[in-house]
This record gives C-alpha cells, structure tokens and sequence, in this order.
C-alpha cells in the first residue's frame, strides 16, 4: 500500500536535487538559472516542507513508520546473529516535528538569501546555494535517520556543510578561519562520537532506535539488559550500567560539539563569519540544533543511566549562565545572538538531563522560531547598516525599520521569556521540570536549576541591551541615520517568525493545564503517541526521577513561573534603564576587569589554543619521532635487509648449469637429512 | 551405483575427458594441416583453430562443472582406465583454468610470432603441453603423473627454445631441459620407492598402504615422498627446484613465459594437491606438511627478495612468480586433514585469479618485446603517454599481484591467508603478508615507471597489435571482475577441494 511515509525520501532527496542543480550550474560556469539557483532551493525546500506538513499531519492520525530502505554492509559476527549497516527513516512524533521545523525555517532562509545574498551582489551565488541544500538534506537525513550509524553520517555532512558555508567568504581572512575551527572543534567531539556508534554496535548489536518486537533497538535492549532480560557485551571490565553510562558519554561528545556545549562551545561565536542566512540556518534548525536532537532521539538509552543524565544536566545548566555571560558585553549584534544561542541550547541540555524530554523538545521547537526570527532580523539590520556590524554604531532604527523592529522585539520577547511569548512557556517548562525533579532528592539538578534560573535574568538583560542598543535612541551613525530598505523577500520570513514566536507557546501550555485542567499541552500528548518505547510516559517510567513539589504541584507552577517571569523582568528592567536612553554609554565598563574576562570569553580560546601548542603539538612531534624513527627504520631496515639478501641471492644465480644441478641435489639432500632425522628412519 | 555422467548416462564415461582430449585432438588437427601444407601462409587459420580449441576445452570444463560432472552431486569422481585417471571437480577447475590461460597465450601470440615461420609447430606444441596439464590434474596413478607431466614439460622445453636463433632462447631451454631430466629423475626414483614401499601405484591404494603402516619400509616410503615433492618442487618453481625458473621464463618468448608461470605452475600444484592429499597420510613416516611449511617461506621470501632487486621488468616477473608459488604452497603447508579443503580450495581460487594476472603482465611484456621497447624499468619509462590502455592493464596486473583491492588478487590472498590462520598457522599467514608487502615495492616499481618517469628516449611503437591488445585487456577485465566475483570461484573452489580429502 502506497502511503505518505513512501514519499519519506524525497523529503531528504528534494533538498539534495537542487544541491546537486546549484553544483551543475556552478560547474559550467555560466549564470544558467535566475537568481543563481535560489529558485531551485526555494522549490525543493517548499516541496519538503509541504510533505513534511503531510508526514505531521499522517502522525497525528496515530501512524509511524520505521522501515529499513537500504542494507549496505552485512558482517557476519562470529557468535552472534551478525551485523548490519543500513539506511532507513524513522518518522515518529519528534521526527516529524522536526521536520516540520527544519524544512520551514530552511525555506524561509532560502527566501530570506533572495534578499540578503542576492539583491546585495554577492558573487559565487550558486556555490551558496548548493551549500544551503546540501546542508538542509543533511540535517533532514539526519532526523529522518533510523539508525544511530545513518545518524553520524549525516551528522557529519552536515559538519562538512557548516563548513563550507562558514567559509563562503573564503577571500576574507576571517571566514576561512572560522570554518577550519568549527570543523576542527566539532570533529573532536565527534570522534568520541564515532567510538560511540561503534561501542553501540559492539555492544547491542545493532544501532537501530526502534528496531522491531523480534529485535528491538539499542534504547530498548539497554533497558533489557538491566532488567536481566538481555545480555549486552561489556568492555574494559564494567559493569552493565557503568558501561552503558560510557557509551553513552561518548555519544555525548558528538552532541556536545554540535550543540555547542562547554566546553567545546568555542567555535560558535567565530562562525558569525559565515553569512547571517547561514548562521540562522545553523542555530536555528540544522547544525546546533543536531545535537540536541541525538540525545532526544536515543533519550531511552539515556534515560536509564543516571550518571548520564546528571552530567549532561550540569553541563546543560553551566553552560546556559556560562554563555549568557559572556554575551552580556559583546558590542556585535551576531555574537550577542551567538552567545545567546549556546546558552539556551544549554537549557535545552538542562532539561533533557533532568528528565524533561517534552520541556526540551519544546524549547527546541520554540528556539528554532525565535532564534531564526532574530538572525534574520540582525541580517536584515545588518543589511540596512552596510554590513557593519556593531551595535554602537547603530541606534534608532525603530522608526526606519518597523518590520524588521517588532518582529526583533517578538524574537527578542521570547528570547528573554517574558510572557505570553514562546520562550516564556518552554523556558519555564524546562525550569519547572528540573525543579521539582531536583527537590526528589536530586541536588545535582537543584544546582542545574539555580544556573539555569541565574541565567534568566542575564538573558533578558543581554537581549534587551541589544534591542535598546539597536533600535532604540539615537543614531550614532550616518549609516544609522539613513538605513538600506530591504524588500519582501527579507520581510516576508520576518512576518511569519514573528507570528510564530509569538504564539508557539501555545502548543504546550503545561502551567494552564495545571490551573485549569484544560488538556491544553499538546505536545506532550503528540510525544505521547508513535512506538510505545519512544513515548513520553515510557521515558518517564524508566528515568531515575520522580517529582516532589513545594506544597503542592499548583503552587510550585505558580512559584516557579512568578520567579523566572520576575527574574527576567529584572534584567529587561535594568537593560531598559541602562539602554534605553538618547545616549547610551558603555555601562558593561563599569564591570571592570571582569569585563575583560567576558569580553574574552573567560579565556576559552586561550586556554584551547595553549592546550594545542603546549600539549598535544609536543605529544604529535613525539608520535613524529616515533614514527619516523622507530616505526620507519623498523620498516627501512626490512627493506635494506631485503635488497641486501636479494642482492646475495642474485649471485646464487650464475647462470651455470652445473652449479644449479649442484644445488638442487644439494638441497634434496639437505631436505632427506633434516626430515630423515625428524622422521626417525635415518640414524 | 554407476556414477552418473550429466543427469543420466547420456554419454559415455570417457567423454569426461572431453576438456583435455579437445586441446589434444587441437594439437593433432594443427601437426596434421602442417604436414599438409607446411609453408602455410595462413596464419589467421592456425591461430584461431588453436583458440577454438581451447576455448572449447575451457567451455566443455566450463559446462561440466556447472553441471555437476564428477562432483558429489552427482555420484562423485569419475574414474577411468582402471581408476588411472580420475575426473572430479578438481580436475575440472584446473582444467577449464588451462584452457583459460592456453586461450590468452595463443591470442596474444599471433602478434608475437609474426613473421615466425613455424606457428604450427608453436600452437601444437602449446596444445600438448596443455593436453599434458590437463591429464596432470586427472591423474590418480603416479604412473600417468609422471607421464603426464613429461607430455606436459617436454613441449614446454621445446616452446622456451622456440626462438632458436636467439641465444637466450637456445641456452634457456637447454637449461631448463637439464634441471627438468634431473627433476625427473628425482620424480621418478621416487614413485618407485613409493611403489617399493606400498606396492602400488593408485594413490588411494597408496594411501591404504602408508595408512596400514608399512613394516619395516617407513623410512623408503619416506624418501619416496620427499622425491615426489622434489618433482613437484620442480614444476612449481619452487625452492630448491627453482633455479631453471628465472632463466627460462626471460629467455624465452615472453606468451611462453607466461604459460610456463601461469599454467605449468598451476599444473604442478593440481598434481601436488591430489597426489599428496589423496596419496600420501600425514602420518607416513614423514611429515610434508613440515616440508611445505619450510618450501613454502623459503620459496616465498627468497622470490620476492630476488624480485626485489631485479633490472630487467621479466626476470622481475620470473622471481614474482616463484613468489607466488610459495603463496599457493600455502595449500599444503597448512593442510590439516579433514578440515584441509577450505585453505586447498583457497589455494586453487588463487591460482586461477594468478592465472589471470601474471599471464597479463607477461603479456605486457611481450607487447613490450613487440614494439621494441627494452627490457629494464627504466625503458618502460613513460610509456603509459604512448599506450595508456595497455599501461592500465599492466597497473591493473601489478597491484593485484601486490594484493590491494580492488583486483582479484587482493581477496585470493585474502581468502589463502585467513585459511592458513584458521587452520591454526598464523605464522604462515604472517611471513606471507609480509612478503606481499614487500612485493609491493617492486611491482609498484613497474607503475611508477610507466606513469611517473619521463620518457628516457623517443618511442618508436609502430602497429597496435590487436590480438596481443586484446589477450592483455582481456585479462585485465578478468583480473577486476574476479573480485565482485570472487564469491562463486571461491566456493567452487573449496567444495570441490573438500571432496578429495579423504
């Protein structure tokens, strides 16, 4: 029977088409499609969309689908049933929406590069394009993925795509070398990745999240095999669950890299180069939000290793306030947004580690919104200001760009948590969660929730100083004083943000079914539904938490949102009385040294950059010596032992008969001798 | 029950014999038109009668294995003339792999001996020797062995100094006769002893008799079959037995070359494999399956170091190929008894994918000796520019010989060494992969100088010789196509191998 989920490829294939077009066009050379081959990513992305909408919409009528579509290795294992590498789609609830969001936000940036790539001038359009598409197959690829080894393939391709378009500027200096950072800082998360995959294959046997009843997947079989039902391989002499908490961890490398998480957060900042389309694409809907989607993905595999989740927790909850900090002082728009991205995919962390798979997805279906709404907002500014960049040098924009200010002022709305915007309900959600899962006796994720809670005013605080740095007062430039006019096609995508980030929340308003009853959050019943082993209440029957509240669940909603909504009213307060002046000087001086410390990140770079130089430059120039020295003098000596022998054998070869006849008697004789005597018939 | 012949006795038992009886009857057909008409002008005629021949003999051996003639399905091995020859699965395998390597030789030599006035003695001869190859690997008396590696050898002396106005030639097959009379004689002083000893000349009578423990004999027996391998040694070029090897094969034309190293080397090892297998114990007085391990490293390691050193593109060849006998005497040296068929049959898979190959890369160089081109590496330099075609072929040849995927070779040593490891040999499989990766360096060598090295003088190539083009392309798609499949060879291979160890 000829379903919607039959068209499952084509929703990664649709993307890979116009990339492959974009490539055609750029390798003739000649300007063969309008609009340098924007049109065709338009088409294929729209096209995703629409069947991504039709997927959604087949999900909701309580379908799923899990089918291998290729097998493109068989290994037969000694002692077991034998391996196999495949290719397969995965459309459940969370594939689905994610779907739904990565191909929505990828057309709209698609829409949103007509104006910002396009109409600017730029050159090496196709190449662009081509990139955007590979990119958006990829990450598409990846979602649909049903297997953990389908999944780091395309988790890679979409690190080569960042790549690539990170340095599309490839001219500039700056660009180049943003792109080899992210490339180099992502690939070392995932190499532990890698060693993941292949622990999950050498553990369970098989990589599949779903699998089948006969042969479930590795979420499933984990959770077996601590109740005695399945014996997994085990290394290095660890226990079951100690094992798993390993393999699970390396995993977490990959996502810690993607998700930009400390502390391989570094690269994210300097991949502003990139341009803005691009960096609104990467934070918004592929690659930060890639990581992220791994650990909701296989969440059943987490869910049963305590250790795990604590860790990914702290590092979630450290890295929401760690970031935020630092985007406190930045004076460019795209690195306070970049800032700001690593901080709230640290919530995101936050909540998955503390047992809030819905309140995570959320925040991620919400981001993706909100953080593409303000990237394409900062391209739109930055459009209008001539590609300057810094906040200082604009002001007073409100008048001049209402589009693009009310829908910033949305985005940043949310952004900041304020409520009714969607940042406010997945925010406080993922607070709410960790919260009352914390006070069961958790006080690893107590200290998550106060990083996480300190974070909120820092967040509002930096926002909003860059709202009133941006839009509000004067001038400060004749740039600012007489911005570009941007066209529909930057607009438009604002529009539909805009409107977006604004009523998202209202997928999931956990804090109204508690007041009311009402079943109003519906997201947590679409998690709810798809395979029963990937189902919220599944993952809530096998995770270590339980809750326990502060007199009662009604009272701890209303105490925790009152909290955060009164902590982010603080920093948008402060921003305001700070910013929002004609004048507005740089208050953040006033910090001190500690500025210098934001400003420079805490001396995140430093301290890698020392790590490489001092550490591991020394251990690779030992591995040199070893290698050349060792290792191919044990290799040359070989070689010259052979060519010397060889040379002796040579002469062996006279040329004279007799002296072969000679020999060969000789060696017969030699031959009777050796095994007449280890025979035991001679002598 | 009778065995069964195809389905039901359609034809009689004899025809079993189809594939070695067609290259004879070949051979006879082309003396019988030179005696008529000795000064034939025709040498289009003689050449294709000579390639039809062994390709019928390749498609009757072809035919019979996927039919199933001789082999369990069908009843097992069809004996004849008294059990003296014996036709099974094995037989057939060798045999189809002959016709296969007699096809390319003979339509790569319509080039080389173009303006030769004896080609109907060449492909005759050619014929008999591989009748004589084919009949090797049906033997199961050492009497018809010996007689049939003499028919096989005798031709092969006569074709190594078939230029006779050439020096080389001319010493080269005499060479080449004088260690083969006395190999023969080691051969047949040893069939002897093992006839004094056992007091018959069938091998599974022979291999009764060692079995039952013969008294007071042990140590005849045991010398007998030390002799029996120094014949086998001799044909295999293999140590310390190889010496006419280098000599012979650069002396003579290099098609000859090629059939002596491909074909006539694989002839010795299918006689090798079934009479040692079927003949002899592992228990009879002697241990040969210590005696293959010690041949097999020696041969190995002292060919590829030879092979090393060498100037000249064919006497490298000629050290390759006593190289690769050692690899293929992997087949016996970790021969195990009952478990032995999987590492014989990987042994025989990769003496047809070497068939292929080092047939090949004599065959470049007789396209080389063609044009004129010299004899070192350094005259093959750059002559990938002028014949690129034939230089991908010749590549092609060189890094499946090494081993590296993804050419032929790379899983038929692959499939040799896992079955020396599985049988418990590691070591054999170690000293192996170690001599590959030395190979590596002078078969790289010949790459190199074809597509790095510029030219050192003007080529003068003249014609393409399309038939000797044609027989190394041939091959060369032969080589790459073994490997996706490799899988039915392989299996053919060792099942056929598992049903003759007793």
């Amino acid at each position: 029977m000829a379903g919607i989920f039959d068209f499952g490829p084509a929703i990664v294939l649709l993307p890979f088409l116009s990339f492959l077009i974009a490539v055609g066009t750029a390798l003739s050379g000649r300007d063969l499609l309008p609009k340098g081959g924007a049109i065709p990513g338009i088409a294929a992305t729209a096209g995703s969309l629409v069947l991504s909408v039709a997927m959604a919409a087949a999900v909701a009528g309580g379908e799923v689908y899990d089918e291998t579509i290729y097998t493109w290795a068989v290994g037969a294992v000694p002692g077991s049933d034998g391996l196999e590498l495949t290719f397969g789609l995965l459309i459940d609830p969370l594939s689905s929406m994610m779907l739904v969001i990565v191909t929505l936000v990828a057309l709209l940036v698609h829409v949103f590069s007509l104006g910002y790539m396009n109409d600017d001038g730029e050159t090496g359009l196709p190449r662009y394009y081509a990139g955007l598409g590979l990119f958006t197959a990829s990450m598409l690829g990846f979602v649909v993925a049903d297997n953990l080894l389908m999944a780091f393939m395309f988790f890679e391709l979409v690190g080569l795509c960042s790549y690539l378009l990170i340095g599309f500027h490839f001219r500039e200096p700056g660009p180049p070398s943003a792109a080899k950072k992210a490339f180099l800082v992502t690939r070392f998360g995932d190499y532990f990745f890698l060693i993941g995959v292949v622990a999950v294959f050498a553990t369970f046997g098989t990589a599949q999240f779903v699998g089948t009843e006969a042969a479930p997947g590795f979420p499933v079989l984990a959770e077996q095999a601590l109740a005695g039902e399945f014996t997994a391989n085990t290394f290095l002499g660890l226990g079951t669950e100690a094992w798993f908490t390993v393999v699970g961890l390396l995993v977490l490398g990959g996502v810690i890299g993607k998700s930009a998480q400390f502390p391989l957060h570094t690269w994210l900042p300097d991949a502003m180069e990139g341009p803005t389309p691009v960096s609104a694409l990467i934070h918004a809907a592929t690659m930060v939000a890639a990581g992220v989607y791994l650990v909701a993905r296989m969440y059943g595999f987490y869910a049963v290793s305590p250790t795990a989740l604590g860790v990914i927790a702290l590092v979630g909850g450290f890295t929401a306030l760690f970031a935020g900090t630092m985007g406190v002082v930045k004076r460019e728009l795209k690195q306070v947004l970049a800032y700001s991205t690593i901080s709230q995919y640290g919530y995101m962390m936050l909540a998955l580690g503390a047992g809030g798979y819905v309140a995570a997805t959320f925040h991620l279906l919400t981001h993706a919104f909100f953080k593409a709404l303000l990237f394409l907002g900062a391209g739109s500014v930055i459009l209008a200001m001539h590609h300057n960049e810094n906040m200082w040098d604009m002001g007073g924009l409100k008048d001049k760009m209402p589009v693009t200010y009310y829908s910033f002022l949305a985005g940043s709305l949310a952004l900041a948590g304020i409520f009714p915007f969607a940042g406010f309900w997945s925010k406080d959600e993922i607070l709410f969660e960790t919260l009352i899962h914390g006070l069961d006796g958790q006080p690893l994720l107590l200290v998550g929730y106060v990083f996480g809670l300190l974070a909120v005013p820092v967040t509002a605080f930096y926002t909003f100083r860059m709202v009133f740095l941006t839009f509000h007062g004067d001038a400060r430039t004749e740039q600012a004083e007489s911005p570009e006019s941007v066209r529909w096609n930057v607009k438009g995508p604002l529009v539909v943000l805009g409107t977006l980030a604004t009523v998202a929340g209202a997928v999931n308003l956990a804090p109204v079914r508690v007041l009311t009853g009402a079943h109003v959050d519906f997201l947590h019943a679409w998690l709810d539904g798809g395979f029963s082993d990937l189902t919220v209440h599944h993952y809530a029957e096998i995770d270590p938490y339980s809750s326990a509240y502060i007199g009662g669940e009604l009272t701890t909603v209303l105490l925790g949102a009152a909290v955060s909504l009164g902590l982010a009213l603080l920093g948008l307060g402060l921003a305001y009385r700070l910013y929002a002046v004609p004048e507005p000087v740089e208050h953040t001086d006033k910090l001190g040294s500690a500025k210098d410390l934001l400003y420079d990140n805490y001396y995140q770079d430093e301290y890698q950059v020392y790590l490489a130089n001092r550490v591991v430059l020394p251990v690779a120039r030992a591995a040199d010596t070893f290698d050349q020295g060792v290792v191919d003098g044990a290799v040359n000596a070989v070689s010259s032992v052979s060519l010397f022998s060889g040379s002796r054998i040579r002469r062996i070869q006279t040329g004279v008969v007799s002296n072969y006849a000679a020999l060969v008697t000789l060696g017969l004789t030699a031959l009777l001798v050796v095994f007449g005597v280890l025979g035991g018939w001679l002598l | 029950m009778e065995p069964l012949l195809m389905q039901a006795d359609q034809l009689p038992q004899w025809t079993a014999l189809a594939p070695a009886l067609a290259l004879g009857l070949t051979g006879l057909l082309l003396i019988l038109i030179d005696s008529v008409d000795p000064d034939s002008s025709r040498p289009a005629l003689l050449a294709g009668i000579a390639t039809v021949g062994s390709l019928a003999s390749l498609g009757l051996a072809g035919w019979f294995l996927s039919a199933g003639t001789g082999q369990a399905g069908t009843g097992g091995g069809i004996s004849l003339f008294g059990d003296a020859l014996v036709v099974d699965g094995m037989a057939l395998f060798f045999q189809a792999l002959f016709a296969s390597v007699t096809a390319l030789v003979v339509v790569a030599s319509y080039d080389y001996l173009h303006d030769h006035p004896h080609r109907a003695e060449f492909y005759s001869l050619v014929l008999f020797a591989a009748t004589g190859m084919a009949l090797m690997a049906a033997a199961n008396s050492l009497a018809v062995a010996f007689i049939a590696l003499e028919l096989a050898s005798l031709p092969s002396y006569a074709l190594v100094a078939f230029l006779k106005r050439d020096a080389g030639s001319v010493e080269a097959g005499l060479k080449y006769f004088l260690i083969g009379a006395l190999s023969s004689s080691v051969f047949a002083f040893g069939i002897s002893l093992v006839y004094a000893a056992t007091g018959s000349l069938l091998l599974p009578d022979v291999y009764a008799a060692l079995s039952g423990g013969v008294e007071g004999l042990t140590g005849v027996a045991a010398v007998g079959i030390l002799m029996v391998a120094g014949g086998f040694a001799f044909k295999t070029a293999s140590v310390p037995f190889h010496f006419w090897a280098p000599e012979a094969y650069e002396g003579a034309p290099a098609p000859v070359s090629a059939f002596l190293s491909s074909a006539s080397k694989a002839a010795g090892f299918a006689l090798a494999f079934r009479v040692f297998v079927v003949g002899f114990p592992l228990d009879a007085g002697i241990d040969w399956v210590l005696l293959f391990q010690v041949l097999a490293v020696v041969t190995m390691t002292l060919g590829n170091f030879a092979a090393a050193t060498q100037e000249e593109v064919k006497r490298m060849l000629a050290y390759s190929s006593i190289g690769h006998a050692g690899y293929a005497l992997i087949g016996l040296a970790a021969f195990s008894g009952g478990a032995g068929g999987d590492v014989l049959g990987a042994s025989m898979a990769h003496l047809l994918v070497y068939g292929f190959m080092n047939t090949g890369a004599f065959l470049f160089v007789a396209l080389a000796e063609h044009w004129g081109v010299g004899r070192t590496f350094d005259d093959y330099a750059g002559l990938a520019s002028r014949a690129p075609m034939a230089s991908v072929a010749m590549s092609v040849f060189m890094f499946s010989l090494a081993g590296l995927p993804p050419f032929g070779g790379f899983f038929s040593k692959y499939f040799l060494f896992m079955g020396a490891i599985d049988a418990g040999f590691w070591w054999l499989a170690a000293v192996g992969a170690i001599n590959s990766a030395l190979s590596l360096f002078y078969y790289s060598r010949v790459v190199k100088a074809l597509w790095l090295n510029d030219a050192v003088g003007e080529f003068e190539l003249g014609s393409t010789p399309t038939a000797l083009y044609a027989a190394i392309v041939f091959a060369a798609v032969a080589t790459v196509l073994l490997l996706p499949g490799f899988a039915p060879v392989i299996e053919t291979a060792q099942s056929v191998a598992t049903t003759i160890v007793p």
